[in-house]
């Protein structure tokens, strides 16, 4: 079976900029499929290209089997949710909705009902006449989707959707999204700088850096198994061993990245050092400790009991890491 | 930011003598237009509506109106057509000499008018050969009104970006049914107010028109000045000044209030 978005030697340059640097993608049918990556790393690029707002400087484009390289967005069978929304401030909500519908000649009564379905799934009935101005920012959200979602497209496009609401909201959204696309069963395309939404809602990840997919995988993939120091660094928090510090904790002679809730305090047989900072977050305390004799540093996370903290400042204790637990991280001839 | 009290008075007094001399010569004439000199003798020595009644039935001012309707309607109309058509051009698409192209749309209403009337006049006789009538004037009209609306829809199209028109075309609409309903919607008052300041522009416009109207073509603004020496007729021109003073200012005013509206409503 073809997959549902194939991209091959997909490059788009903007003047002596590269954007996307020969990339090649494979997005299968029914799969949540996030692009995750800082600013400027390429990921909107391409979901432009897939939706046929850019053109690429080069390679292809294609969606279900058949090449759309060369096709305008309203030819091409993918919708897209914008970052901003897009909605049309003049129509109202269920006018808003019925667009696409309209636009192919759908007779009213049957593009009515669409519409309606739509927004039930999006949970958002009886707002039919108001205006996009009306509505609050989780409600423009919701009319964005089911604008999108009413052609009933193979695949969605979703550029940073959620990233206007604020935290609750968004959490909300989240479980909402996932929902609706187990709902509908299509392809979604995702793309976001925040992490944990990337982890949290998709099947699986494409960290971008640089106009390029650094590491593609599952969530656990990606988060257990950085391949190098940016994406350890950007993908959740972890500390970044030098090779002779994973020397000292027993971890191989190679640089490493390791999470702070895979490091263990005082288990027999840990490397001594003595506590420089102890960060209070609320459901964990950060502890930063200060490695005797190495000149390094590494942070462990401990879970808030309840009970008063025994760490303080200053204390000695020492550190582990079980072998397991520890990624390795490809030497970077670029280190930066 | 706050002013000292002296520098207030000041510049309050300098506010109130320029506005005064811009408007008081407006009062005058409409004094004249109701003073019983017909020399337009100064003070008024006395107060008559001999001259609107006689204005009001003078054929030849009012044939100068409706030929000036007639132009400034017709040259309003092709500026809203091309200035449209411009303004998506260059506020969507780049294209080599882009910048030149802005440049020249936007030149006529700097240049000169009388610079304007001699091209245009002498490009029509001797280039075009066409001889010098009511479609010569609307043309060289259109060419000063099609900026005001080029000017509005442009801005109007660079404000709101291309957002709306991707979302369109997302959901299958082509090129023309995205201008249709989603574009034109939204320029629908930037292009009323540029095409309500083009109908100002072409309707008291008189160099330019001195130079392209044909024979027997007279515009309002045409006939005062040929009226205005004339024996007797002075308290007459004054009515129609009058009259054409407040007919210019109503467009204006709806207008402005359109683009402030719009530009509330476009920050939301």
């Amino acid at each position: 079976m073809d997959s549902a978005i194939r991209l091959r030697g997909l490059h788009k340059r903007y003047g002596d900029t590269v954007a996307v640097a020969d990339l090649d993608l494979d997005i299968e049918a029914g799969e949540f499929f996030s692009m995750l990556g800082p600013s400027g790393s390429g990921k909107t690029t391409v979901l432009r290209c897939i939706a046929g707002f850019e053109q690429p400087t080069r390679g292809s484009v294609a969606l279900f089997g058949t090449d759309v390289t060369a096709l305008a967005p309203f030819a091409r069978p993918v919708n897209t949710v914008f970052q901003d929304y897009a909605l049309f401030p003049h129509l109202s909500v269920i006018a808003n909705v019925e667009y696409g519908l309209r636009v192919a000649g759908v007779g009213r009564r049957e593009r009515r009902a669409r519409a309606e379905e739509a927004l039930g799934q999006v949970r958002l009935a009886g707002f039919e006449d108001r205006r996009p101005h009306e509505l609050s920012g989780g409600q423009r959200q919701r009319v964005a989707l089911a604008r999108a979602i009413v052609l009933r497209p193979q695949a969605l496009l979703l550029d940073e959707p959620l990233g206007a609401l604020d935290l609750k909201l968004r959490e909300q959204m989240q479980v909402e999204l996932k929902e609706l696309q187990r709902e509908l069963g299509i392809t979604f395309v995702f793309v976001t700088h925040d992490q944990d939404e990337a982890l949290t809602l998709s099947d699986r990840v494409a960290v971008f850096d640089a106009g390029e997919v650094v590491q593609l995988g599952t969530p656990r993939d990606v988060y257990d198994h950085p391949r190098n120091r940016f994406i350890a660094s950007f993908v959740g928090s972890s500390t970044l061993l030098e090779p002779q510090v994973s020397a000292a904790l027993g971890l191989g002679s190679q640089a490493m990245a390791v999470r702070p809730e895979r490091v263990t305090l005082d288990a027999p047989g840990g490397v001594p050092g003595t506590i420089a900072e102890v960060i209070y977050t609320g459901p964990e305390h950060r502890i930063v400790v200060d490695l005797d004799g190495l000149g390094a540093r590494i942070t462990a996370l401990e879970p808030n009991t309840g009970a008063q903290n025994s760490r303080s400042r200053g204390d000695r204790v020492t550190v582990s890491v079980e072998p397991a637990a520890a990624a390795p991280l490809e030497a970077e001839p670029d280190a930066a | 930011m706050q002013i000292g009290r002296v520098a207030r008075y000041v510049l309050g007094t300098i506010t109130v003598v320029v506005l005064g001399l811009i408007y008081l010569p407006l009062g005058v004439v409409f004094l004249n237009s109701i003073s019983t000199s017909e020399t337009l003798s100064w003070p008024p020595p006395g107060f008559t509506l001999e001259w609107w009644g006689k204005a009001l039935q003078s054929e030849g001012a009012f044939q100068a109106l409706g030929m000036s309707v007639l132009v400034a309607i017709a040259s309003s109309l092709i500026a809203l057509v091309l200035g449209t058509l411009a303004a998506m051009a260059l506020s969507r698409y780049r294209f080599f000499g882009k910048e030149s192209v802005n440049l020249l749309i936007v030149l006529p209403i700097a240049l000169p008018g009388i610079v304007t009337g001699i091209a245009l006049n002498n490009a029509f006789r001797t280039l075009m050969g066409v001889q010098l009538g009511v479609w010569t004037l609307i043309v060289a009209h259109a060419t000063f009104c099609i900026v005001t609306v080029y000017n509005n829809a442009f801005a109007r199209l660079n404000a709101s970006g291309t957002r709306l028109e991707e979302a369109s075309q997302d959901l299958g609409a082509g090129l023309f049914t995205t201008f249709r309903l989603v574009t034109f919607p939204h320029l629908k008052s930037a292009l009323l107010a540029g095409g309500l300041l083009a109908f100002a522009l072409s309707f008291d416009e008189i160099i330019v028109t001195t130079f392209t109207a044909g024979p027997g073509v007279t515009t309002l603004p045409l006939w005062i000045l040929q009226n205005m020496f004339r024996p007797n007729q002075a308290p007459v021109v004054a009515v129609i000044a009058v009259i054409l003073a407040v007919l210019s200012v109503v467009p204006l005013a709806i207008a402005q209030r359109l683009t402030a509206k719009d530009a509330e409503a476009v920050s939301r």
